[in-house]
């Protein structure tokens, strides 16, 4: 049993991504994004030019887009479970791995892979693109000053997808999940933020924030990278669970 | 006008619509509650740098509910997410129904202006008096104007997401877009500081219509006329798209 | 062998199967018949472990279907409806589900050669017209060589060859002794395909038999239906 069970997640893994891979939506969609975020991080440069030099301010800069960067993978995440209700699809994936707790996993794990690589390429191209037309200001670049924003980057947009995905799966519907969620990444949360100082930092996309940002001596109550990973790492497990759970339980 | 009432009646059937006027009649009211209990000292205090702005703000940020309204009028016609039907193309119905396909689009706009028209006054009413609740004496007045500017604004916001969605089929590049760049920190904001040219971007160039900011770059009305030209383009471009396209492709 | 035992499916406070049981045999064609709305695809969505039932069974050899080891090669199943993501391509919508069973890439070559839509697999499927979106239904439900086919509706859309298609190949099938359950509303084409009648009106069962015992005195399926159709209705009102 365990020998074909182990079987069994490869097979169903496998087709997991090439579900993903082969809707032409989702690659439209990372496409779009790092172009789009291209654009932003030249943007914030050419405004942020005449600030302070240095790696902290290169990585400051080509981390700000990251804002709007979490659009494109929100996106990213309801494509991926609310694809499952067009056209029907949900019937012939059930009937094909009636195993649904399992497939639904299967799918996150799934998305976290084609999401991994992607994250980390267009982060690391906006603080790229940053350093290259900043170049004058800084000669040298501190790899380690660097690589792990970018990984507290890399993790944040997974997790923001997954997050994403575990809420279109819940709602079933692209709409509303992305009305629900881009209105609270975009409007809700940052307006909140000056209301809600005290709890301001469990929100998940606040706590994520520092993830990646580096600390700025000015803020006070800042979390740890560690502690806004934990933070926003509870947040998509909950929903992943809640998600799961009603899965099982309602008619496809 | 027979083609225009079917349309308000599509459009009151569409599931998700109830979303849009939730968001339309209430966000407003809570941005503003929210941001008048914000500066509520300020202003007591006669401090406040942002009194022009207090009420306004949330019906510059509240826009979501029409933005919502605009694109779904569209893609609804296009894509229904339904585990039973083998992914509706109400279109084609539409389009046998109604035959002339300028004359659908143009009861279409229509309808979605008609609401969205409907829907700011019910948020400016929500909007006001939430704002006059929290200030009391201290509250802004509300002059028709600047109101009209608003509602002026909301129904070309709608128009814009309703032409996008003409020309992608699809709801979530324009639900993206336009929600993204009428958040707190919006797009064409971040490019005014680029270059001079971000000014005349519809929603940065609609917003002076109403939003009296310290940053402001046009008067009300060519502000007005910048954001009602792109509403006109990007219809005009959206029917000869729609007119030249077959219906299933 | 499916073996539907006592179902009952209630949606709020409406009762859409009240209590229904009934056989479909090995080595026979299955006709499951009766109007819009009587409950034939809720008791399919029920059998393919799509929706929960609020009470009683349905087993495929005696087994819920979340239960089999391996779904694709044990049920073949065709719902109505594409099944399918608009914007994938036909081949990749068979490749994916190929992949979760462990099928090679060319038993899905076999397939769109078996219901003729080679020339189309790289199309994408919302291009597709009806009848070739049931084509590509019966290619993933034949994708595993399952010993039981469960179909909805399945001549719903085809042209006359793909009719007549559906027709000996669903005879071939049961000969070489498999299960077949299909859904219909059409009495003439299930005349000609099926061994065994269960027919279905508001939830209940109201007759179960081979063709001959369900057909009795009347001269064809249609007549007998709809004897039965004003009987039943006769007995509610």
């Amino acid at each position: 049993m365990s020998v074909s069970s182990s079987r069994k997640i490869t097979l169903i893994l496998g087709a997991e991504l090439e579900k993903l891979v082969t809707l032409p939506l989702i690659w439209l969609t990372l496409l779009g994004t790092f172009i789009l975020n291209l654009v932003l991080a030249v943007a914030f440069t050419s405004a942020g030019l005449q600030g302070a030099a240095g790696t902290q301010s290169i990585l400051k800069i080509g981390l700000a887009s990251m804002v709007y960067l979490q659009a494109g993978f929100i996106i990213l995440g309801i494509l991926a479970t609310c694809s499952e209700y067009t056209g029907g699809q949900i019937r012939t994936t059930l009937t094909t791995i009636p195993w649904r707790g399992f497939q639904l996993s299967t799918k996150y794990l799934a998305l976290a892979i084609v999401t991994i690589p992607m994250a980390f390429i267009i982060a690391a191209s906006g603080v790229l693109s940053a350093f290259i037309m900043m170049r004058d200001t800084a000669l040298v670049i501190e790899i380690d000053a660097v690589i792990k924003p970018l990984a507290g980057a890399t993790g944040y947009l997974t997790l923001t997808t997954l997050l994403s995905a575990a809420i279109g799966a819940l709602l079933r519907r692209t709409t509303p999940a992305l009305v629900i969620l881009l209105g609270h990444y975009f409007i809700v949360s940052p307006l909140l933020r000056d209301f809600l100082s005290s709890i301001k930092n469990y929100f998940p996309d606040t706590a994520g924030y520092y993830m990646y940002m580096p600390p700025s001596s000015d803020e006070i109550n800042v979390l740890t990278p560690m502690q806004g990973t934990g933070v926003l790492m509870v947040w998509t497990l909950i929903f992943i669970t809640v998600a799961i759970v009603f899965y099982r339980k309602r008619d496809a | 006008m027979r083609a225009f009432n079917a349309e308000l009646s599509k459009l009151f059937s569409l599931p998700g619509i109830w979303l849009a006027f939730l968001i339309g009649a209430f966000a407003p009211a809570v941005i503003a509650t929210l941001d008048s209990t914000a500066q509520k000292e300020g202003i007591i205090a006669g401090v406040s740098t942002r009194l022009s702005e207090v009420g306004y703000i949330g019906l510059a940020l509240g826009v979501q509910g029409v933005i919502i309204l605009g694109v779904l009028a569209v893609s609804s016609e296009y894509l229904t997410e339904s585990s039973e039907s083998g992914g509706g193309n109400q279109i084609t119905t539409s389009l046998t129904v109604v035959s002339s396909r300028f004359h659908f689009l143009l009861a279409k706009a229509s309808a979605v202006t008609v609401i969205s028209f409907q829907l700011c006054i019910v948020a400016i009413l929500t909007t006001v008096s939430a704002t006059n609740l929290i200030l009391g004496e201290y509250a802004p007045a509300f002059e028709s104007s600047r109101l009209i500017g608003a509602v002026c604004y909301w129904i070309f916001t709608a128009l814009l997401a309703f032409g996008i969605t003409v020309l992608t089929k699809n709801g979530i590049i324009p639900l993206a877009v336009l929600m993204i760049n009428s958040s707190v920190v919006t797009v064409s904001y971040l490019l005014s500081k680029v270059t001079k040219l971000a000014f005349y971007l519809p929603d940065k160039a609609g917003l002076d219509m109403f939003m009296f900011t310290s940053d402001r770059f046009h008067t009300p009305f060519t502000g007005g006329l910048i954001m009602f030209a792109w509403v006109a383009v990007l219809f005009i471009v959206a029917a000869i798209v729609f007119h030249r396209r077959d219906v299933t492709s | 062998m499916l073996t539907i035992n006592n179902l009952v499916k209630r949606r709020g406070t409406q009762e859409i199967l009240s209590g229904i049981s009934f056989k479909a045999r090995p080595g026979r064609v299955t006709g499951f018949l009766g109007p819009n709305g009587a409950g034939k695809s809720s008791t399919l969505r029920i059998l393919l472990g799509l929706d929960r039932a609020t009470s009683g069974s349905a087993l495929i050899n005696g087994k819920p279907f979340a239960e089999l080891h391996n779904p694709l090669a044990t049920v073949g199943a065709a719902l109505d409806g594409f099944g399918a993501h608009r914007m994938r391509t036909g081949r990749a919508h068979l490749r994916w589900i190929a992949l979760a069973s462990g099928l090679s890439r060319s038993r899905v070559e076999e397939v769109l050669e078996i219901v003729g839509l080679t020339d189309v697999a790289g199309k994408r499927i919302g291009n597709y017209s009806l009848g070739m979106g049931r084509r590509l239904g019966m290619a993933a439900a034949l994708l595993g060589d399952p010993k039981i086919l469960v179909l909805d509706e399945p001549v719903n859309g085809l042209d006359p060859e793909g009719i007549r298609w559906i027709r000996t190949f669903l005879r071939e099938r049961a000969e070489s002794g498999n299960t077949v359950l299909l859904s219909s509303h059409l009495m003439g084409e299930l005349e000609e395909t099926v061994d065994d009648v269960v027919i279905i009106n508001h939830g209940k069962i109201v007759a179960d038999g081979t063709l001959e015992e369900v057909i009795g005195n009347h001269s064809t399926l249609e007549e007998a239906f709809f004897a039965l159709m004003s009987e039943n209705s006769g007995n509610t009102a």
